[in-house]
């Protein structure tokens, strides 16, 4: 049995080596270098785009630009709102937008051409704040759009929010915000293309190998077929790889001067190209009775999604139905509207603007306590999700619902702190808690995996999966579920990963998705190998197939282990009927769509919980904040590899560490780690202990759920409320900078 | 420019370098050495770091010219066969996730503990801020520095190839 052990990571041994070639690896001698020309100035009109001079840069082979793109010129990875412009045509949308694309003999004329490259624009009216975008007569983002710069909408209604506000006896109205984060995977976009035998190959970082093949493929005017898309060891991605960056431009170079070519953006090309986080404003009115049940919940919540689509669908949606947290309310009614802007899009981030809302809940739910005079972990437990009541979208839970068990492990130690901080804010030290709950794969929508299994007659058996492996496990994961249920060291297992050739679709790694989607998939494709290996062993052996047991590549009639035979003997029987012994598997959550006027449906098939709890330590003179020690109970189902779980949530918490305290993108200000500064081992503070529960999932994978965006989600929220407790004011702003934390102590913009 | 440097335990000679190639560049584009990454091209990262005659540096910043008649070590340098004890230490705590700063981060790792067999938290921390990691968190590379020091502790196997 694997499941609940933790192997090393599968690659981990030649990455540590420095042998593990990245997408920004790739590349051969001779290979053309590509860069992109990039506008500085948005919204604006392209006047003139003169080449002359970037053309007689040595070396330059040619310059692309909108007119050469041989197929569809709007990209984005859902389907219903492609609507991104990867090279302009005549307006700029956002600063950092590209109009040209150079390719040249090497990385320093193709540099060298990108700047001399003249592009004349004319500047139009644009629209930067996404409160102002949705006001009568903003300038239009996008023009001849039926809903102006309104691009996505989620309303949920359930019950009757003001009838039952009229009968709570505490109501608490705060303003929350949060802002743009840039991703900061360390390795930035990168990858190579070439021509072989009349196909496009592309091998880049990414997170989703097949929408990528797909979208390339449109935007070249090819069948998919002529496409094929490797994933290249990928340096991190946290959302920032699911929008395509490289590929489209790597593909249009190699397919049109049919030769070899390579790109990788520069980590300011990285900051300025591609997407961010989206900031949010939330305004709320929650209401509880004397007890502190929560009773009524109005949210309002808005964001700037920046001047292309991206995932904002999905962010809107996904915020909207998480605006409640962890908790049960009857009356809810929430309106999430995402704006165009002229800023930088915002798209997938992990957690897809649910650590955003968590602000908000968490903030509230603080907020009625305090009103209360009650302990903040004890009105969570109180209203905490139990099976058998309803999410705010009307979904009945009646399993795996770890949030009671995650927050009565996380209280002793809750207690402790607090008790060691003392009651009063005069020690600069304060206790924050904060919970979550998060839906696992795509919203309300089919978002099946698929995974394939062959055992070979010479004795290999060999995993089939189009899952990328970003550095998050899922290989590691996902060869230990085939060998618990195969019986075999995982070690045995040969894995072909995210080639387009070779692997069938198993959608993003997106959503915390792999583990219960694609482990899903790859456990059912275990099963129907294992069946087939066993129904031949009936036919050689004559025996009950119902009594067949297998382990360590051997099969035999239980209770006589004697009469084993290989596996490898079983499958070259096959193999002289010219059978492959090859088992595929499929899995797709069943969810609901929401309805489009009440938000009323089922999203998600299982959700994963988490509570966290922090102390921090506010030096009031500065007002700089240390994240002093961070408590995380995360129920994750059931965890396949407790390493690589404990991994994520370290690595969930400083990133919450970082949008809490010091992460906000200013378009045209940051452009690299000199001044956007993410957390370093320094700003470590003690994470311990990582308590992971298990309540398992009966759909998932041995019960595992998933942990990736959960990891994070809670940790804003636990040390704005830390840091509120510290200075005896709430933090509903972020990041919670040094002049804000000055603000708080002085009581400058006091809210209350 | 000509550059003559010994590089993981080799001397090298490359013609035609240009005065204003840094030491990343040569080792990446010129000698195929791509276990030492770019992060940021700004000395902000540490993913580039690599050891100039022991001391860890960033191969972004640092001029090739300044290399010349001296000694680099980069990841692919640090093992003699297998694994360096460091190495070992980060694949068995779990402390490699994307591994994209793991090459930085082994090297800096590696001159903390040639310079301190016995570090404390705050050495650590100190000695590994200037290597930024987006995956992990840090506590399993905290993990995993305190293992090296003890596996190398115990081996005393500290010495590399160009060491």
């Amino acid at each position: 049995m694997t499941i609940g052990e933790s192997p090393a990571r599968v690659g981990s041994v030649e990455k540590a080596l420095g042998r593990a070639r990245f997408g920004s690896d790739q590349g051969e001698p001779g290979d053309l270098f590509l860069v992109c020309v990039r506008a500085d100035q948005a919204p604006a009109t392209i006047e003139a785009l003169e080449l002359d001079r970037a053309l007689a840069v040595p070396g330059v082979v040619r310059i692309f630009t909108a007119a050469d793109i041989p197929g569809e010129k709007l990209l984005g990875i859902i389907p219903v709102t492609k609507d991104q412009e990867f090279l302009a045509e005549n307006i700029i949308s956002h600063r950092g937008q590209a109009v040209a694309l150079v390719a040249a003999e090497t990385e320093g004329a193709a540099r060298k051409a990108a700047q001399a490259v003249e592009l004349r624009l004319s500047a139009l009216k644009g629209v930067f704040d996404h409160r102002e975008a949705l006001a009568e007569n903003a300038p239009q983002v996008h023009a001849g759009r039926p809903n102006g710069n309104l691009m996505a909408r989620r309303v949920i209604r359930k019950g009757d929010f003001e009838s039952a506000l009229n009968t709570c006896a505490v109501v608490h109205e705060a303003e929350y915000t949060t802002s743009f984060i840039e991703h900061a995977a360390m390795e930035t976009e990168g990858g190579r293309a070439w021509i072989e035998d009349d196909r496009l190959i592309i091998k880049a970082c990414t997170q989703n190998p097949h929408y990528d093949r797909g979208d390339t493929a449109r935007f070249l005017g090819l069948d998919p077929d002529r496409v094929r898309m490797i994933q290249a060891e990928t340096g991190g991605g946290f959302g920032g790889k699911l929008d395509v960056s490289v590929q489209p431009y790597l593909g249009l170079a190699a397919l049109l001067l049919k030769r070899p070519v390579r790109m990788v953006y520069t980590r300011e090309e990285s900051f300025i190209g591609t997407g961010k986080r989206h900031p949010f404003l939330m305004k709320c009115v929650t209401g509880a009775d004397s007890d502190g049940r929560l009773v009524a919940m109005k949210m309002d919540l808005s964001a700037d999604t920046g001047a292309f689509a991206s995932y904002a669908l999905a962010v809107a949606s996904r915020a909207a139905v998480h605006a409640t947290g962890p908790y049960y309310v009857a009356n809810v009614e929430i309106d999430c509207r995402l704006a165009y802007t002229n800023n930088p899009w915002a798209g997938a981030m992990r957690g897809f603007g649910v650590p955003q809302a968590a602000m908000a809940h968490e903030g509230q739910i603080d907020g009625i306590a305090d009103k209360l005079g009650m302990d903040r972990l004890e009105i969570r437990l109180l209203n905490a999700l139990r099976p058998g009541q309803e999410t705010a979208t009307g979904q009945v839970l009646t399993q795996s619902v770890g949030i009671v068990e995650c927050l009565e492990r996380l209280k002793p130690v809750y207690r402790t702190w607090l008790s060691e901080v003392g009651p009063d804010s005069a020690s600069g030290r304060g206790v924050g808690v904060g919970a979550m709950f998060y839906g696992i794969g795509n919203t309300g929508v089919s978002n099946p995996s698929t995974a394939r299994l062959e055992w070979t007659p010479d004795g290999r058996i060999i995993l089939f999966t189009g899952a990328a492996d970003i550095g998050q496990g899922s290989d590691t994961v996902l060869r230990q579920i085939v060998g618990a249920r195969l019986n075999v060291d995982p070690e045995r297992i040969d894995l072909v990963r995210a080639d387009t050739d070779f692997t069938t679709d198993a959608g993003a790694t997106s959503a915390s998705r792999q583990t219960y989607i694609s482990g899903g998939a790859v456990l059912e494709a275990a099963v129907a190998l294992e069946e087939m290996i066993f129904s031949e062993f009936e036919d050689l052996m004559e025996a009950d197939r119902g009594d067949l047991e297998m382990a360590a590549g051997r099969v035999w009639v239980k209770g006589s282990p004697n009469g084993a035979i290989s596996v490898e003997e079983i499958v070259q029987s096959l193999a002289q009927r010219d059978i492959r012994a090859v088992g595929e598997g499929r899995f797709d959550p069943a969810t609901v769509a929401l309805d489009p006027e009440t938000g009323q449906g089922v999203p998600y098939a299982t959700y994963a919980f988490a509570a966290q709890t922090a102390m921090v330590e506010v030096d009031k003179l500065t007002g700089e904040v240390q994240v002093k020690r961070v408590a995380a109970a995360h129920d994750v189902g059931r965890a396949i590899n407790p390493k690589c779980v404990e991994g994520q949530i370290c690595g969930g918490v400083m990133m919450g560490v970082g949008m809490a305290l010091m992460e906000e993108y200013v378009p045209g200000r940051h452009a690299n780690f000199e001044n956007y500064h993410i957390p370093t081992i320094a700003d470590m503070p003690e994470i311990d202990p990582v308590i992971i529960v298990e309540a398992p999932e009966e759909s998932g994978p041995f019960g595992a759920k998933g942990v990736g965006e959960p990891a994070l989600i809670p940790t804003a929220p636990t040390i704005a409320s830390a840091v509120g407790q510290a200075v005896g004011r709430p933090m509903r702003h972020l990041p919670i900078s040094l002049e804000r934390v000055m603000d708080a102590v002085t009581g400058v913009n006091d809210e209350n | 420019m000509n550059l003559v440097f010994e590089i993981n335990g080799s001397r090298r000679s490359l013609g035609n370098v240009p005065c204003h190639a840094t030491l990343l560049s040569v080792l990446r584009d010129r000698l195929g050495l791509l276990g030492t990454k770019e992060g940021c091209g700004v000395g902000e990262c540490g993913a580039c770091t690599v050891l100039l005659d022991g001391e860890p540096v960033n191969a972004c910043l640092t001029a090739a010219w300044k290399a010349a008649g001296r000694n680099v070590i980069t990841i692919e340098g640090l093992a003699t066969e297998g694994l360096h004890p460091v190495q070992e230490a980060f694949v068995d705590s779990g402390a490699i996730q994307c591994g994209f700063c793991t090459p930085g981060m082994i090297m800096s790792t590696y001159a903390l503990l040639k310079r301190s067999a016995c570090p404390d938290v705050e050495d650590i921390k100190s000695a590994l801020a200037g290597n930024l990691c987006r995956c992990t968190g840090y506590k399993q590379i905290l993990d995993a520095v305190r293992a090296a020091a003890a596996k190398m502790d115990r081996t005393h196997d500290d010495e590399v190839s160009g060491g």
